[in-house]
């Protein structure tokens, strides 16, 4: 019996993964645990390992495709075995030019245009008979029949692990095609799966397309939204509509940071600070920080606030898929140059795309540094549901009056930070970044504390 | 320096389950652990406690026996020998992991391990490696800062299993499921029993109506509700009742059973992050650090045997099998093998109300089934409850109270986990005579349509 492996699930957020490679073909023998392609996250590269043993009978997506997660991807079996047509039928990637919507259509069997295909008439009672049973509702059915007739097959392909009773009751009174595989004993599809997902009634929206009458001329490059950008473009949408956003600029007086960053530089190799960077002192300031403003380093969830007693210090790296935010655990706790290690650690692994979900995940506060490329003071989004995001800019000197009159020129480095005006006020936000200035602008001293 | 697959530091019914899986699936795996194999389940729990408790019904059901027409003259308990009883029973336990593990090649290691690095533990000055961690260190009875709590004659469940001399009276502080396990057990062995709780109910898992009928079952035992223990001195207990009056009370022996606290000592390198219970987890039973997993009482989120067990299974499956599998906490089940039994699967009815889900209820009485009628007469309590929602007709908790719960609440853990309605339980076929037909009649109480 040909058995499917499914594309894992990743963590919570992860929707769907792109297939970079296939390592086995049509026909290749495969044991259990052999890695049959590698798929990237939008946030890292997995292996999807092989769940069955026997000859590879089908592969249901092509490298590039995107594979929602605990969707069939391959069929395994024996040899000579006929494949049963379950999987979605995948538009191939040299198709995709097409108009959105119809490329919607084909993706996942939606309700189908032709009216009578939705009542008794227009199925066979075979095809009855079966999706009442498994409870496959047939206003969710694409007819393969003669004159567009729902048939037998066309329940199977849509079939998936058993229902429980509950979910069969459910999925035919409101009309939900079930997922493949539920989160009940064996993957029984639950009632409350069904909840989660309603392809068969959400219209297929076409993505964002320019109108006919503005299309510019020449060669126009379509890029699909997926991956990374697709979770970017999702989360700052999220945080824009959903937050109450307000950013105050401020300059620390970086002097002292900037001896340090000399000192360590021009330090004894063996001591291993040589590479210890202004951001990394930055972040050691802005971990010892929050731990004497709480409100800073918490979630806002609309009915509570979480206060986190660690510092998960979420740091905004430019990697080569697109912005990955990468957590530096504990770092109330690390010293200046465990966070050095730690964050030239996550940023490698962001960079080659091995940083593992739990590594992109789970921080209480985090740190846009910009300064590199020589902006002085922006509006950082925040990461929600995050309470705060500082944005850090680059050192620019600044005319200081000194007591006697003279002015001297001191090197200021910008800071911009967004709160969410929901979760604190614009006093609080101004304290905790007058004491963040302060702490910077004498680290050397926090640095002995 | 040794490397393994994997190491589990605990081998009570979560982390020895762990280590015999991974072992059965070829893995090279270090089971370590600090006192006797089984943990507490089977060295000072789940097990001991059936033992003893499994004597004391034996012998009331002598004493009562005459009802029955069973006679017997000069009938006693002898504590001596259904403590060895107990004590072989733990034995030939112990020595039956043991095998397991040797079966599934799973190296043993006794002594305390301490947490070097995510990957690293020692024990006794050795390092030993490993790709992934199973923290399965397990809970400790709590004891509450009381002044007096310290006092010799003042124990845990872990120290109440060696007692070598009835006590005359015991106070039992705390009226969970081990407090009212040791109070059945004593009370039915010819100890003076009193059951201080603090809350206005014990059994905190079940309804009202199902904990004020095992107070009166449990007729010779004094339960006071309520009440707030002060002080513990050598002569007894001394505590404000429900009106806020001191009260005290003559005791020889105090228990204290209110609750327990995981272990988290060795820990600490991992810098795992923690919750009011415990190690926080995810549903794969990982924590913050991506390859150390925490399974049973360390975690906080279910203290029970079994649960350890399946969390058992769900890491496992996650670490070296399949990643779809996922622990599900809505139908586990519970027993409390007291005189007479309790058990349970699913929501209460005070759940269902706290949650706000819309549900109907039925309750019916044991008294009315046909096999308890015979065993145990017209004037025994016992009752079914099943709780299903009022709208999907999906059962949602079955509780059970009378003799047998404990061996049919695993039906209704299958009835639950296959979202199972009203309907499809009235069509399967229940022995008869047996207790478990109750639940097909309290079903059909909910709907008697055919």
């Amino acid at each position: 019996m040909a058995q499917q492996v499914v594309m894992p699930k990743q963590g919570n957020t992860v929707e769907s993964c792109i297939i970079v490679e296939w390592n086995v073909k049509v026909g290749d023998q495969v044991a259990v645990g052999d890695i049959l392609c590698s798929a990237e996250t939008d946030k890292s590269t997995i292996d999807v390992e092989s769940t069955a043993e026997g000859t590879v009978l089908a592969l249901l997506f092509a490298e590039g495709d995107e594979a929602p997660v605990m969707e069939s991807i391959a069929v395994i079996g024996e040899a000579g075995e006929k494949v049963e047509a379950s999987a979605p039928a995948d538009p191939k990637p040299s198709e995709v030019k097409e108009e959105a919507a119809t490329e919607a259509k084909k993706a996942i069997p939606v309700v189908s245009d032709s009216p009578a295909t939705q009542s008794a008439a227009g199925s066979s009672p075979r095809a009855r008979a079966l999706a009442s049973s498994l409870g496959i509702p047939l206003s969710s059915l694409s007819a393969t029949g003669p004159k567009g007739r729902i048939i037998e097959r066309d329940v199977k392909s849509a079939s998936s692990e058993p229902l429980t009773p509950a979910a069969i009751q459910a999925a035919l009174a409101q009309g939900i095609l079930a997922p493949k595989v539920g989160s009940g004993m064996g993957g029984r599809v639950l009632a409350g799966d069904l909840q989660k997902e309603q392809p068969a009634s959400a219209p297929a929206t076409a993505p964002v397309s320019p109108s006919a009458a503005t299309v510019p001329e020449g060669t126009v490059t379509e890029i699909p939204v997926r991956g990374v950008r697709k979770v970017t473009a999702r989360r700052m949408m999220e945080s824009i509509h959903g937050t109450c956003q307000l950013t105050l600029h401020a300059f620390a007086d970086a002097t002292a940071m900037k001896r340090l960053r000399s000192g360590f530089k021009a330090s004894n190799s063996e001591l291993g600070l040589t590479n210890v960077t202004l951001n990394d002192l930055i972040l050691f300031a802005v971990s010892r920080t929050l731990t004497q403003f709480p409100a800073f380093n918490a979630h806002f969830l609309g009915d509570k606030i979480l206060r986190f007693s660690s510092v998960h210090l979420g740091m905004a790296t430019d990697a080569p898929r697109g912005l990955l935010v990468p957590v530096i655990r504990d770092s109330q706790s690390l010293s200046l140059k465990a966070i050095s290690v730690e964050v030239k650690r996550l940023v490698a692994k962001c960079k080659d795309g091995t940083a593992t979900p739990e590594e992109l995940s789970g921080s209480t506060f985090t740190v846009s540094n910009v300064g590199s490329f020589g902006i002085e003071a922006f509006t950082p989004v925040l990461n929600v549901p995050e309470v705060a995001i500082l944005g850090v800019g680059t050192i620019v000197p600044k005319p200081v009056e000194a007591k006697d009159g003279s002015i001297s020129f001191v090197p200021h480095i910008g800071l911009s930070l967004t709160m969410d005006h929901q979760a604190v006020d614009g006093a609080d936000a101004a304290r905790f970044l007058k004491a963040l200035m302060e702490n910077i602008a004498s680290i050397d001293l926090l640095l002995a504390l | 320096m040794e490397t393994y697959d994997l190491i589990v530091v605990g081998s009570g019914p979560g982390g020895y389950v762990a280590a015999e899986r991974a072992g059965a699936l070829g893995k090279k795996v270090l089971l370590i652990e600090k006192g006797f194999l089984g943990g507490v389940c089977t060295n000072w729990g789940c097990i001991p406690t059936k033992s003893l408790l499994h004597s004391a019904k034996q012998y009331k059901h002598a004493l009562e026996g005459e009802k029955f027409g069973l006679e017997a003259q000069s009938v006693s308990y002898n504590l001596g020998t259904a403590m060895a009883w107990k004590q072989d029973t733990v034995e030939t336990l112990r020595g039956g992991i043991g095998f397991l593990m040797k079966a599934a090649n799973v190296q043993t290691l006794f002594g305390e391990a301490i947490f070097v690095d995510a990957h690293t533990v020692r024990v006794e000055g050795k390092e030993y490696k490993a790709d992934f961690m199973i923290v399965a260190t397990g809970s400790s009875p709590f004891v509450p800062p009381i002044p007096g709590s310290t006092m010799d004659h003042v124990l845990t469940s872990d120290e109440i299993l060696s007692v070598e001399k009835l006590p005359e009276s015991l106070v039992v502080i705390g009226g969970g499921v081990i407090g009212v396990e040791f109070a059945s057990y004593f009370s039915m062995i010819g100890t003076k029993v009193t059951v201080i709780e603090m809350m206005d109910e014990i059994l905190p898992m079940v309804d009202g109506d199902f904990a004020k009928m095992m107070r009166r079952e449990m007729k010779d035992v004094d339960f006071k509700l309520g009440c707030k223990v002060e002080e513990i001195t050598s002569e007894g207990v001394l505590y404000t009742d429900a009106k806020g009056k001191k009260q005290s009370l003559a005791s020889s022996l105090v228990l204290m059973s209110v609750g327990r606290r995981p272990n988290v000592a060795g820990l600490e390198n991992l810098k795992l992050d923690m919750g009011r219970g415990g190690v926080l987890v995810n549903d794969r039973l990982q924590t913050n650090v991506a390859n150390v997993y925490a399974i049973g009482d360390v975690n906080g989120k279910s203290l029970l045997a079994h649960s350890a067990s399946r969390m058992a299974e769900v890491a496992i499956s996650n670490i070296f099998g399949s990643t779809k599998q996922r622990m599900r906490y809505n139908a586990i089940p519970w027993a409390v093998y007291s005189a007479p039994e309790a058990a349970g699967c699913g929501i209460t009815e005070r759940d269902a109300e706290k949650q706000g889900i819309a549900i109907k209820s039925k309750t019916v009485q044991m008294r009315s089934n046909g096999r308890f009628l015979a065993e145990h007469g017209k004037r025994a309590g016992g009752l079914v409850k099943v709780i299903a929602s009022s709208d999907t007709n999906v059962i949602l908790g079955v509780h059970l109270l009378g003799p047998y719960s404990s061996e049919m609440i695993w039906g209704a853990a299958a009835i639950i986990e296959a979202e199972l309605r009203v309907q499809d339980v009235k069509e399967i076929v229940f022995p008869h005579p047996s207790v478990s037909e109750l639940i097909k009649d309290a079903c059909f109480a909910l709907d008697h349509t055919l």
